[in-house]
């Protein structure tokens, strides 16, 4: 007997929370009653293959029944002439040049990486390059933005369940570093946040970048009477209830092991291979990989997408082992997989370059139409009908408006604390920080330049002296020098104060990065972190959070085009949630890669400039953070004002008058100023006596105020800029010079306060966090 | 005559196209031939025959995943499937290049060092083995070039002259046995087999992360005794044009107009050797 039948048309509520329960469904009893009156009015009981494929369908994870309205009415359908498909698919894809598009995913791998770093890391990036592929496109970047509990976490302070700060950041970062460098593709920018917010559930977040000719851009939607063919890895129990899991608060259960993915980046790369070299030859007509809820969502959703049903024969599916049940290959999440749709005439064609490239590709079955209105998907394992059900009622997934509460944990004003006498101690402190000293370590264990194309690198400067740079720059095509600028960003700590503020900040903290390059901001991926959306405190900071993208992008014209939520993010143990994490994933576009600027300081003698104004705002500054007191506002923005510098700033860059540009953000002037001269190892002379007026000396060195650059002048060229600044109405300030002691020292008009050489600076940022 | 280049691959191998490009833009015709179509399991007309080329590269990745030492199954799958082709191919006086993982697949297969009958008939006498940092390390690398002209990759690269190319590895850390560590090196040294060795950049032999694996003697590259086979951990087709290089911009206003010429150390390698091809 395959067929299973599960009881509920007779069913009271007891009962239905259950059915939902024993069989892992994470389905609320309102839904739970809406099936049973489905199959009431279907005069049957359901089976136990349709009731998973419902759950998947109608989870968090699948249909975004939380967080849709919010989306819809801030973060979608922001208009722009470079969108080609935006939103509607697993990745976005924009205009790159006439002939080219370039392809963005991001998505949240929270859970799995909490259970399991490892792998669950790893699993990420394969399921973010297959997004990308499934497009049609060839992947060129990895980006990585990663949040953990700080690394010296004490102890005894940590639940039984939690498993350690340290434990799941190195198996993060190891899990990244075997896949992400196995399967070839470049992990070229990302972003290492520690917060205390995070012990109980750590965030991964994982982004990729693709390429491809506009031609070759194919759509996850089915046509009647085309072929369905599952290419790619076995089939096995790993991933079972991924999705499920994830829309749940974690319990640190192990149980929830068998949720997490297995990853094999040496399937997953001939199976990249084979499928763009079938689809350059048109074998594909459209295509979706298999992510969350497996066979169940991808089959129904690119059948729901082209107006179709499907007729499917599960026992067609090669397994990793005998003894699955038919459920069990429906929805598993096993990785390295696609389904791809082909006509009929072609199906030979397309199986020949699967066994070429040594990659399993099986027949399942057919989408078909039927006699019927409303298209259905049948599902037969051995002969047996297992499932029938309207693709209508499968994909009708129930769209909620949870109650939000909006708790402002800002608190205006400074707080007293006194001035420090030595600034040396405390600006080599500010530079040790968690959140600011070096990263060098780990982003050396990604490959970033493999492909060979990675033309600004995640660590910039004079070799073996290499400082954090602000994006990378991938040139993508061999035949032209256009790039594509990649950066990612969010303050957390800002969000945790003010989720609107906070969010805006990190839109202007991408755009920021981006121009510093030169790069011309041209799209956004969001992969927005948040806790339990069924508590109101937070599903108001994820509405804040929105509505503070949407502003600044909209304000800015710049599309969200592809991204992910990720609510649920919470543990039981910690009885916290993480702090609103809305990571965002900036795409810019720079005319001639050879043009881009970097980071590192070039030469003695020039000038340097603060672009921007700085202002009193200490909410969650490092600053803060490290004289132990919490309070003041987060930094304000103003998107007409940052469209402006931008636009100044690369007009300065054009014009050749910038040698190097490093955007102010965690650690404010003083540290931009210390990453700067690092890179090009020669020292710096500051004087902040131009850069505000009646602030402290502290406030002026360490405030993290948004939309300011520092940049170095070439030295005969300070008086174009000025004039050039002047015109277009930005605000900037002569901070000092380059010189040719390996030193930095900064003042304030007579008044010294950092007098270090540039090995007790580095000293000082290489830090502890190794 | 135009040489022709086979460029190996398998499952795992990553680095295929930038190494192929390397060789078109230099004029060569360069192909990616997966090793099923040198061994015959594919259909007729994909066919390849190892003959057909004049020169073998190896290019760098994880073959079959690098789940076991780095190289070995590829190794053991050439060695068994091919070994015959190889050995003609080698008798011929083709050359063979290996880049990073291509490197351990050829000391792995016993062609490099090399050091052949006068010395005891092992298969392997080297070894590429974990970087002494226990982790992966991708970072620009400046190597000095120490050939005196015996192989064939380098003999339009002046000696001395320091070269900068990335690495990316975790296990790069050439290894020979304590007991015959002295003897080997004064055979590499001998028979003019030291290729490149890692320098930090005021040229002197330095350790990590100059040497960014532990590398006995520094050695960052090496060739058989014939000079014909040559084995690399840096990454030439990473540092083909001069805007792939770490530090470009910071010469990038020196050059000016002529930024579209600038080339980087790495086209060096490629070119060398086509140019012992051509001149053959």
């Amino acid at each position: 007997m395959k067929r299973v039948e599960v009881g509920i048309t007779d069913a009271e509520d007891e009962e239905l929370k259950r059915v939902s329960e024993g069989m892992g469904l994470s389905l609320s009893l309102e839904e739970m009653r809406r099936i049973k009156q489905y199959f009431v009015m279907k005069n049957r009981e359901p089976t136990d293959v349709e009731l998973q494929s419902i759950a998947q369908a109608w989870s968090e994870h699948c249909c975004y029944k939380s967080s849709k309205n919010v989306l819809e009415a801030f973060i979608f359908g922001i208009e722009a002439p470079q969108n080609i498909v935006v939103i509607k698919e697993d990745a976005g894809v924009l205009e790159f040049d006439e002939e080219h598009a370039y392809v963005l995913a991001f998505e949240s791998h929270n859970h799995p990486s909490a259970i399991e770093p490892y792998g669950g890391a790893a699993t990420g990036i394969g399921g973010i390059i297959r997004d990308v592929v499934c497009m049609g496109a060839q992947p060129v970047a990895l980006v990585d933005p990663l949040f953990f509990g700080p690394l010296d976490y004490p102890d005894e302070k940590l639940p039984e369940e939690v498993k350690h700060p340290r434990f799941l950041f190195t198996g993060v970062v190891a899990g990244i570093s075997d896949y992400g460098n196995r399967i070839g593709i470049p992990t070229c920018a990302g972003m290492i946040y520690f917060h205390e917010g995070y012990v109980g559930n750590c965030v991964v977040n994982v982004g990729c970048v693709g390429i491809m000719k506009k031609a070759d851009l194919r759509r996850s939607m089915a046509k009647t009477g085309e072929v369905l063919v599952l290419v790619g890895g076995k089939t096995g129990r790993d991933g079972i209830h991924g999705v499920t899991f994830a829309s749940v608060e974690l319990t640190g259960e192990e149980e929830f092991r068998s949720a997490v993915q297995l990853g094999d980046p040496i399937t997953k790369e001939p199976l990249m291979h084979a499928i763009l070299d079938a689809n350059e030859k048109r074998l594909i007509s459209g295509m979706k990989d298999l992510g969350g809820g497996g066979l169940s969502c991808a089959v129904s959703e690119m059948c729901h997408a082209g107006g179709c049903g499907a007729e499917i024969h599960l026992e067609r599916v090669k397994l990793k082992e005998e003894g699955l049940s038919a459920w069990e290959i429906w929805v598993s999440e096993s990785q390295e997989r696609f389904l791809i749709t082909t006509e009929p005439d072609k199906v030979d064609e397309l199986l020949e370059i699967f066994e070429k490239w040594d990659v399993d590709a099986t027949v399942i079955g057919t989408a078909t139409n039927g006699e019927e209105n409303t298209p259905q998907i049948r599902i037969f394992h051995e002969g047996e009908k297992v499932s029938e059900l309207e693709t209508d009622f499968l994909l009708s997934c129930p769209v909620y408006v949870r109650p939000r509460e909006v708790r402002m944990k800002e608190r205006e004003g400074l707080v007293e604390i006194e001035e420090p006498e030595e600034y040396n101690e405390i600006l080599k402190l500010v530079l040790a920080s968690p959140n600011i000293a070096s990263r060098d370590f780990v982003i050396r264990q990604y490959d970033h330049e493999v492909r060979a194309s990675t033309v600004l690198k995640p660590m910039q400067g004079r070799v073996g002296k290499e400082t954090h740079g602000d994006a990378a720059v991938i040139k993508p095509l061999e035949e032209s020098y256009k790039g594509i600028a990649i950066t990612s960003d969010v303050n957390p700590s800002f969000c945790k104060l003010n989720p609107f503020w906070g969010a805006a900040s990190a839109v202007d903290e991408v755009c920021r990065n981006l121009t510093s390059v030169g790069a011309v901001p041209h799209s956004f991926a969001d992969c927005l972190n948040f806790g339990n959306p069924e508590k109101p405190d937070r599903m108001g900071e994820f509405y804040e959070c929105c509505r503070g993208l949407g502003y600044m992008a909209s304000s800015l014209g710049i599309p969200f085009v592809s991204g992910n939520v990720s609510f649920y993010n919470e543990s039981a143990a910690m009885r916290e949630s993480i702090p609103p994490t809305p990571t965002i994933l900036g795409i810019g576009l720079c005319a001639d890669v050879r043009e881009c600027i970097t980071v590192d300081v070039k030469d003695v003698g020039n000038f340097l400039y603060l672009i921007g104004e700085t202002k009193e705002e200490f909410g969650g500054s490092e600053y803060y953070k490290l004289r132990r007191v919490e309070g003041g506002i987060v930094p304000r923005t103003n998107p007409e004002v940052l469209r402006r510098s931008m636009e100044a700033l690369r007009e300065a860059m054009g014009k050749g008058l910038i040698a190097s540009c490093h955007d102010v953000s965690e650690g404010g002037l003083a540290v931009t100023v210390c990453e700067m001269v690092l890179g090009g190892d020669i020292g710096a002379s500051i004087d902040i006596a131009g850069v505000t007026r009646n602030m402290r000396n502290d406030y002026t060195l360490f405030s993290e105020s948004n939309t300011r650059w520092v940049v170095e002048v070439w030295s005969e060229e300070a008086r174009r800029f000025e004039e050039l600044m002047n015109t277009r109405g930005i605000c900037i300030a002569n901070i000092g010079e380059t010189i040719g002691e390996k030193r930095v020292l900064m003042r304030d008009s007579d008044k010294k306060l950092v007098n270090l050489s540039l090995e007790e600076v580095r000293k000082a940022w290489i830090g502890k966090i190794g | 005559m135009n040489p022709t280049i086979c460029i190996l691959r398998i499952e795992g191998t990553n680095c295929e196209l930038e190494t192929f490009l390397a060789f078109r833009r230099l004029g060569a015709s360069a192909e990616i031939v997966h090793l099923k179509q040198l061994i015959g399991a594919v259909k007729e007309r994909e066919r390849r025959n190892l003959r057909d080329y004049d020169l073998l590269v190896i290019p760098g990745g994880f073959s079959s995943g690098d789940y076991i030492r780095a190289g070995a199954i590829l190794a053991a799958r050439i060695n068994g499937a091919l070994g015959e082709e190889i050995a003609a191919f080698i008798q011929n006086g083709n050359p063979i290049l290996g880049i990073c993982n291509g490197f351990q697949v050829l000391v792995e297969m016993g062609l490099l060092p090399g050091f052949g009958a006068h010395e005891e008939r092992e298969m392997q006498q080297a070894a590429l083995t974990t970087n002494d940092s226990a982790r992966f390390e991708c970072r620009p690398t400046l190597i000095k070039h120490e050939n005196r002209g015996n192989c064939v990759f380098t003999q339009g690269i002046e000696k001395g002259c320091i070269m900068k190319m990335p690495c990316a590895h975790a296990e790069g850390k050439f290894f020979v046995d304590e007991r015959k560590r002295e003897r080997y090196i004064q055979l590499l040294e001998d028979n003019d087999q030291i290729v490149f060795r890692y320098v930090d950049s005021d040229g002197t032999y330095a350790s990590y992360p100059w040497n960014p694996n532990g590398s006995l003697y520094n050695i960052a590259g090496i060739c058989n005794p014939e000079g014909t086979i040559l084995g690399l951990m840096p990454h030439p087709e990473r540092a083909f044009y001069a805007f792939m290089d770490s530090e470009w911009s910071r010469r990038s206003r020196e050059r000016g107009k002529e930024k579209g010429n600038a080339y980087g150390d790495g086209k060096k390698i490629f070119e060398s050797v086509l140019n012992y091809l051509r001149s053959r």
